[in-house]
């Protein structure tokens, strides 16, 4: 029997090829399965929380309840109030890391000076120590200064996590960029500054999206610090999901699960908005291969 | 229109010296080109000029002013770079628009800019090309953009790193004919680095052969092929290259091989009998003669057909010998041939290991260093 011609882009059925297929797809479901319980538990009403089964009556008012007065009530965080904290502390210890960060990462990406790889180092030691190590002395410090509960207190802790992101992601990006493109337009009778914005900063606009959005990320999920260094006034809504497991009372898996659904949106939107940013290859056609 | 003046230039990077101790001094409104291998310096020489490099040592002076410590903006001069180096976002109208725009090379109007940039992009056939992205163009057509973006702009100084080396051939002689012309035209101080010996031939007023951070030779395209300060610029000139034979000296005479072929002592050569010698000897100037009367006589080993000329690969005695013969002469392989150099063609070298310098009277050479 003749063989039948492929379709170029066209594959042969293989056993191995297929068991992969299957394998990829149990994977899929079981890293998958949290997610889903998670919105199963957000639908199920109080009664039905703690059952196993996929059995039950689906209701929104989870979702109602955690943004309503009710839910307030029995956990004494506003947890709108505590959604809009987040987009502030977040928000702004992005945009404090970007300020900084950018040039910060541009000095770094195409200077070396003694000492520039050990400071480089030093920026990301912060991240080596687990954040409850460094926590004590600074809710200490934090007290003393006035900076507990917050917002700049926050933002300026939050930075701590983000900037580093920040200027490591772009260093590597700075680094790629042809130098050549700045000396050119050093030559056109810029001077290094407006070659850097001119020239430098356009180019690396994907780095910039990915970074300030893994920094989002970041800061927006960080837990030890809003739970230690801030209460009432600047509580992160990551704190405020977990007061309705309860202190002693009862615990609200469905409306843990609901809150934590709607805490979740802000990022993912965020991620949805600025995709078409994270495209690379701008510079394709700068300078030669 | 400036004189640029480099002294005692030094640049390492790591452990590799690029640039090590170069001294030249190249006249108001002369196109210089700087030859030799890449690995060689020539681009960290350039950007050095345009003080996009900081150098460790030396000073570089542009009419008569010192600007080793100035801000490349400050400098004045215009580069091509061998990356194209075009930004990539703007398009082409835009890319030679922005020396105009930065304030630093004069006032413009929009008309005058638009008057500018027709007149650079007509001369450079690329004018249909304005509203295009680079990475919409060929890598001839971005580096003819790379070329307009230092020729729109009036500056003391034009620095051309290999700006013809990514046309295809045909377009490449056009080029450097045109580029001879515009050089002569605006009347421009060239900077003009190339590793192409005969770009560096037909466009340079002077020459300065580099290699390995040092300046080997400079001179005029005639006295860079005529006397080539060694070995090295012998070899780097000329394809196929030229042909290096150990000799003796006997008499009046270099005995050749093992001694059973010979060339006279050129009268400018002073050497002694029982010298070591290497004699350089271009295939294009040995010519095929009659076997029965020429002094060396040969075996063509192999017979290559380049279009005009056949390039021999002639033995004789043991030796092999590379002739750029006519190829009217119709010499087959196998055949007998006769071969003829003038004296004044004939090349003396030291011998010895690696590159060796010409022995010739010292005062008619001019050696960088």
């Amino acid at each position: 029997m003749a063989k039948q011609e492929l379709l170029p882009g066209q594959k042969r059925f293989s056993i191995g090829g297929a068991a992969a297929d299957v394998g990829l797809v149990f994977w899929f479901i079981f890293s998958l399965f949290p997610i889903a319980w998670m919105l199963l538990l957000a639908l199920k009403n109080d009664q039905q929380q703690t059952t196993t089964y996929f059995q039950f009556s689906p209701t929104w008012s989870n979702f109602a309840t955690v943004v309503s007065d009710k839910g307030t009530q029995m956990t004494s965080v506003d947890f709108k109030a505590s959604l809009i904290t987040s987009l502030i502390n977040c928000g702004g210890a992005v945009i404090v890391s970007l300020v900084i960060g950018i040039p910060a990462a541009y000095a770094a990406g195409r200077w070396r000076y003694r000492g520039s790889e050990d400071l480089m180092f030093q920026m990301l030691s912060f991240r080596f120590a687990p954040e409850l190590m460094v926590i004590v002395p600074l809710f200490v410090i934090y007290n003393q200064i006035g900076l507990f509960d917050t917002k700049v207190g926050m933002i300026w802790v939050l930075q701590l996590v983000t900037m580093p992101l920040v200027v490591w992601i772009l260093r590597s990006y700075f680094q790629d960029l042809p130098e050549d493109l700045e000396q050119a337009a050093l030559l056109d009778g810029y001077t290094r500054k407006r070659a850097f914005l001119m020239v430098a900063l356009p180019m690396v606009r994907p780095g910039i999206a990915a970074a300030a959005l893994l920094a989002f990320i970041f800061a927006w999920n960080n837990y030890v610090f809003p739970l230690i260094l801030a209460d009432t006034s600047a509580g992160t809504v990551t704190v405020a999901i977990t007061k309705f497991l309860g202190g002693g009372g009862q615990a609200y898996y469905n409306l843990t699960a609901a809150a934590a659904i709607i805490a979740a949106l802000p990022p993912l939107i965020l991620a949805l908005t600025i995709q078409r940013y994270l495209v690379r290859g701008l510079s394709f056609g700068a300078v030669k291969a | 229109m400036a004189t640029v003046t480099i002294t005692d230039l030094r640049k390492t990077f790591g452990k590799t010296k690029a640039v090590d101790g170069i001294s030249v001094d190249i006249d108001n409104g002369e196109f210089f080109v700087i030859l030799g291998p890449s690995g060689a310096g020539k681009t960290t020489t350039l950007k050095s000029v345009a003080g996009l490099i900081d150098v460790d040592g030396g000073t570089v002076t542009i009419g008569g002013t010192d600007v080793t410590r100035v801000e490349p903006y400050h400098r004045n001069v215009a580069m091509a770079f061998e990356s194209y180096a075009l930004y990539p976002q703007k398009t082409v109208s835009d890319n030679l628009a922005s020396p105009l725009k930065s304030g630093r090379t004069g006032k413009y109007t929009e008309g005058q800019r638009t008057e500018r940039i027709d007149q650079v992009t007509t001369t450079l056939g690329i004018n249909h090309l304005l509203k295009r992205f680079p990475r919409e163009l060929s890598n001839g057509q971005r580096q003819r953009v790379a070329l307009g973006r230092v020729l729109v702009r009036p500056a003391d100084i034009y620095l051309l790193d290999e700006p013809l080396s990514h046309l295809d051939a045909k377009l490449r002689a056009a080029m450097r004919a045109e580029l001879k012309q515009l050089g002569g035209m605006s009347n421009t101080t060239t900077l003009y680095v190339t590793h192409d010996y005969q770009e560096a031939l037909a466009l340079g007023d002077r020459i300065a052969v580099m290699r390995e951070g040092r300046l080997v030779q400079i001179g005029t395209p005639e006295e860079i092929w005529r006397r080539p300060a060694d070995t090295f610029v012998a070899r780097a000139l000329g394809q196929p290259e030229i042909n290096l034979v150990d000799g003796l000296v006997d008499d009046d005479r270099i005995r050749l091989g093992d001694g059973s072929f010979d060339v006279p002592v050129p009268a400018n050569v002073r050497c002694d009998r029982g010298d070591l010698v290497r004699v350089g000897l271009r295939p294009c100037d040995i010519h095929v003669a009659d076997p029965n009367t020429a002094a060396i006589r040969g075996r063509v080993m192999l017979a290559e057909r380049l279009g005009r000329d056949v390039e021999l690969t002639v033995d004789v005695a043991g030796t092999q010998v590379i002739v750029l013969a006519s190829g009217r002469e119709g010499v087959g392989e196998g055949a007998t041939v006769g071969l003829t150099v003038a004296d004044s063609d004939i090349h003396v070298f030291a011998s010895g290991e690696g590159d060796t310098p010409r022995l010739e009277a010292a005062s008619t050479l001019e050696v960088a260093q």
